[in-house]
């Protein structure tokens, strides 16, 4: 009979991922090997450059710490475990060292999880599997380490999403590999690995059949060490043997493999064994590339949709993938730019849809250049879940007798695209911000006109207006007509920055409406949401309207995604870098809460009851107030400060 | 319980200075045992974190050392900072035939002769123990009594007493926090000592349950200890 410690251990770890996917026989024997183990304040779990241990750690009580170390050695909060928290995974997976030091913020009682034993689970319980490379390869607490480890990266930058997402393939099409002999020098061998941009190379004998293999991490080891001559030949680095795996290999046989042998690249043959000609290469890389197909054959899809309804059919398909995403924590900036993508192709085909159904009216071609443009959080390309439109429509300046039969047609042309992006499930905008909307589809001079009023005119609503216009992202056309308005516009900002700005800043640091305190959360008082927490206006507004005038004052206005906004903040204020460092991670926290709960209510996730919650997402939620108020007291402070003067 | 000045009597009178003709009654496991300890010395100047440290504590069906006997035996290991649940000890035994289940079973709980544990025998159970005690130090809380039951429990099987090094948590906190006005003695039982250093009382009052909070108040007095004392602590330190 197991005993009551055990039992105890054993009902606190069945409430927490990944031990609540195990049956209760299995985590028995699981806790029946715990160590639990007692950290002071202030003392050290683990340090970078250890190597792994086999056990990783649960935190039972307290909180520990991991510090990333930057090349001064200066250490950088990285992530703050609480009671149920996991960490120090690493080794599970990998044989990598740790990355992190992990430190005891407070007296804290860690049980340390033998991860043999565990390892040998893993394969039976395919979502434990799939936890353990979502929370290694995505999630925000191991992405930093995840990225500085692999040299490529595993959540690209927006603009290196399209080539990613096109060049995906299954893992049976895996690249032809690189190969050498193992008498062939070592510099030779990384030679041929960075001609070909590969990460790893084969040394294969003279039947192609592989009897090691040589990666980055190797030639790092080693040479870079200066443990090994440059001249030595790769025979001397080399891991050997390799793990093969067969030609027909699914994406969980390969995981399971390199689980199972700790390597980061398995070596395809034609029979699946070492007995075999090299037939391929696959890296972690290159699974976590496949996991991530479906984005890419849906985009593929919606080049292909022939009516806006079937737009909508493939945009709630998106949603599953986006559920995916969330649900394996993969990073923020990844999915954003997933999503983006997705919702930028739809925008893109019911333009398409729209300009064949002017043809088909008789209107004919464009009278001339225009571009379509995205705004608001698909602007700054945050959109996740269908939100209402936000769009506008320039076109180049016309002589003045075609002005109105130009306008004429473009607004017909906006209206059926709104039309069918509303198909689609992007609802109409209540405040009628939409390119069908005459006073939003303007020639570049009349929009030039219009924004030089709302400027100088500074009413509540002409500072909305304003203000929406700086997140505004090209969508269709050549990007050429909304970069003469910015240029206007900063030219305009020179002349009445100071007041403008203020203004700006005090339309942010306004409440919309009174309030109430409700189990630590600030809730409506009132109206249809009474007693629920407003994500939008409370905690993400604030956030987005902050970094949207701070990086105006800083004369950075072609930035236009809140991230990137901070980020750039940071580099400019070295001061206050921390600040905006966390304002952007409140901010992720903010958007991944609202997509989970607007998916599982299939609603835009705006409001939300603070009983709907569970005890994580609320303490989440909670530490998300902090940078916010934070942030608005930085802009209170600078901006009177810039008024007063 | 008070201090262990009548157990070291004890432990002198019956134990290092033992005769030829006790030594040769000896069970096998107890001599074993006896060899075990002869060939590891622990010098004072040792770090308390790098010995083998044996949380101990025992069950029994009263508080009279004369006539109540163990009903369980739980240990736990513990390596510096760590408590090894692995390397647990656990062992039962069925209550005595003329005992008649008491008060004792509301405290522990330990139904007699229930068939939820497997039982063994008293040598058995004791030379198992011995064994995995070898030469480590026993930490338990007022571990005396517990002590007690079991050198009366060896006696009764032919074997000395216990001869391993002894910490007693109960003392310990009173060195960290000495009685007084403020504190009263009650104040050192092992459920306000939880309370105090926040530690969740669940299975208290079974052997392994009270082994694994013991464990827990052991290892925070240690590190408010060497705060208080300004460096690592040493055997000597106790």
């Amino acid at each position: 009979m197991p005993n009551q410690v055990t039992h105890r251990v054993c009902d606190f770890l069945k409430d927490i991922e990944p031990f609540s996917y195990l049956d209760r026989a299995v985590l028995l024997q699981v806790a029946a090997r715990v160590e639990v183990r007692y950290q002071p304040p202030g003392t050290v779990v683990f340090r970078p450059g250890e190597p792994p241990r086999d056990r990783f750690y649960v935190v039972k009580e307290g909180t520990i710490e991991l510090f990333s170390e930057d090349q001064s050695g200066e250490e950088l909060l990285v992530e703050r475990c609480g009671e149920g928290e996991l960490f120090g995974i690493r080794p599970l997976l990998a044989d990598d060292n740790y990355v992190f030091v992990a430190r005891a913020a407070e007296e804290s009682l860690l049980y340390a999880v033998n991860s043999e034993g565990f390892r040998d689970l893993i394969g039976n319980y395919p979502r434990v599997l799939q936890y353990l490379l979502a929370s290694m390869a995505g999630s925000t607490r191991y992405a930093r380490a995840y990225r500085a480890a692999t040299a490529k990266s595993t959540a690209p930058a927006p603009d290196e999403v399209t080539p990613d997402l096109q060049a995906l393939q299954f893992v049976q099409q895996s690249r032809e590999p690189i190969v050498c002999q193992p008498e062939q020098t070592i510099i030779d061998a990384a030679k041929a690995m960075t001609e070909a941009e590969v990460g790893s190379i084969v040394v294969v004998d003279e039947a192609q059949h592989p009897v090691g293999i040589v990666t980055d991490r190797d030639l790092r080891r080693s040479v870079a060490t200066a443990l090994v001559s440059r001249q030595s030949p790769v025979s001397a680095i080399m891991s050997s043997p390799v793990v093969c795996i067969g030609e027909r290999a699914t994406i969980a046989d390969v995981q399971i493999a390199m689980l199972r042998s700790g390597y980061h690249h398995l070596v395809q043959t034609a029979d699946g064994t070492d007995r075999s000609a090299v037939t391929g290469v696959i890296s972690e890389h290159d699974v976590l590339l496949a996991q991530g197909n479906h984005p890419a054959v849906l985009i593929q899809e919606i080049g292909r949709a022939k009516s806006p309804r079937y737009l909508r059919e493939l945009r709630d398909r998106a949603e599953a993938i986006l559920a995916g995403l969330l649900d394996k924590e993969v990073a923020i900036s990844y999915i954003t730019a997933v999503m983006t993508q997705i919702n930028d192709a739809i925008i893109r085909k019911s333009m398409k849809l729209a300009l064949a159904r002017m043809q088909a009216d008789g209107h004919g071609n464009p009278p001339a250049l225009f571009d379509w443009l995205a705004l608001g959080s698909q602007g700054r390309g945050e959109q996740l879940l269908r939100t209402d439109q936000d769009n506008a429509l320039i076109f180049e300046d016309v002589p003045e007798e075609h002005y109105n039969a130009v306008k004429a047609y473009f607004l017909q042309l906006a209206d059926y695209v709104t039309e069918y992006l509303n198909t689609a499930g992007y609802s109409y905008c209540d405040g009628n911000m939409m390119a069908s909307n005459p006073k939003w589809c303007l020639s570049v001079a009349k929009w030039k006109a219009q924004f030089s009023r709302w400027m100088h005119d500074n009413t509540a609503e002409h500072l909305l207006n304003t203000s929406i216009f700086f997140d505004y992202r090209g969508v269709w056309g050549n990007g050429s007509l909304p970069d003469k308005l910015t240029a206007h516009i900063f030219a305009e900002m020179e002349g009445h920055s100071t007041r403008f700005q203020a203004s700006l800043a005090r339309a942010a640091l306004q409440n919309p409406s009174p309030l109430t305190f409700f189990r630590n959360f600030v809730v409506e008082r009132s109206g249809e949401h009474k007693d629920q927490f407003d994500l939008k206006a409370r905690a993400m507004r604030p956030l987005t309207d902050a970094a949207r005038i701070l990086i105006l004052s800083a004369r950075k206005g072609n930035i236009n995604n809140t991230f990137l906004r901070y980020e750039a903040l940071a580099k400019l204020e070295p001061q206050n870098a921390q600040l905006y460092q966390d304002a952007a991670e409140a901010y992720e926290v903010l958007i991944r809460l609202r997509a989970v709960l607007g998916l599982k209510r299939g609603d835009s996730g705006r409001f939300v009851a603070p009983s709907e919650l569970t005890r994580v997402q609320r303490l989440l939620l909670r530490n998300s107030f902090a940078p916010v108020r934070e942030i608005q007291q930085l802009l209170e402070l600078r901006f009177q400060l810039t008024f007063l003067r | 319980m008070e201090g262990s000045d009548w157990l070291d009597r004890l432990r002198y009178r019956f134990g290092s200075h033992a005769t030829d003709s006790e030594t040769g009654s000896w069970p096998e496991w107890y001599r074993n045992y006896r060899v075990t300890l002869a060939g590891r010395t622990v010098s004072p100047d040792q770090l308390l974190r790098e010995l083998p440290i044996v949380v101990l504590d025992a069950e029994t069906t009263g508080l009279q050392v004369t006539r109540d006997r163990i009903l369980s035996l739980g240990a736990l290991r513990v390596y510096g900072n760590s408590i090894h649940l692995a390397e647990k000890f656990e062992g039962y035994l069925p209550t005595p035939p003329h005992h008649t289940p008491g008060d004792s079973v509301a405290i522990h709980g330990i139904i007699p002769n229930s068939r939820r544990y497997t039982y063994s025998d008293e040598p058995t159970l004791l030379a198992e123990l011995l064994d995995y005690l070898g030469a480590s130090i026993i930490v338990g809380h007022h571990i005396g009594f517990d002590l007690e039951m079991i050198n009366r429990s060896l006696a009764r099987h032919g074997a000395g007493p216990l001869q391993n090094r002894i910490i007693d948590t109960a003392q310990l906190a009173k060195r960290l926090r000495p009685a007084g006005y403020w504190t009263p003695e009650g104040e050192y039982s092992l459920d306000s000592l939880a309370r105090r250093y926040r530690i969740p009382l669940s299975d208290r009052h079974t052997a392994l349950g009270d082994c694994y909070i013991t464990a827990v108040l052991w290892l925070k007095l240690l590190t408010r200890l060497a705060i208080k004392i300004g460096h690592d602590l040493h055997l000597r330190d106790l």
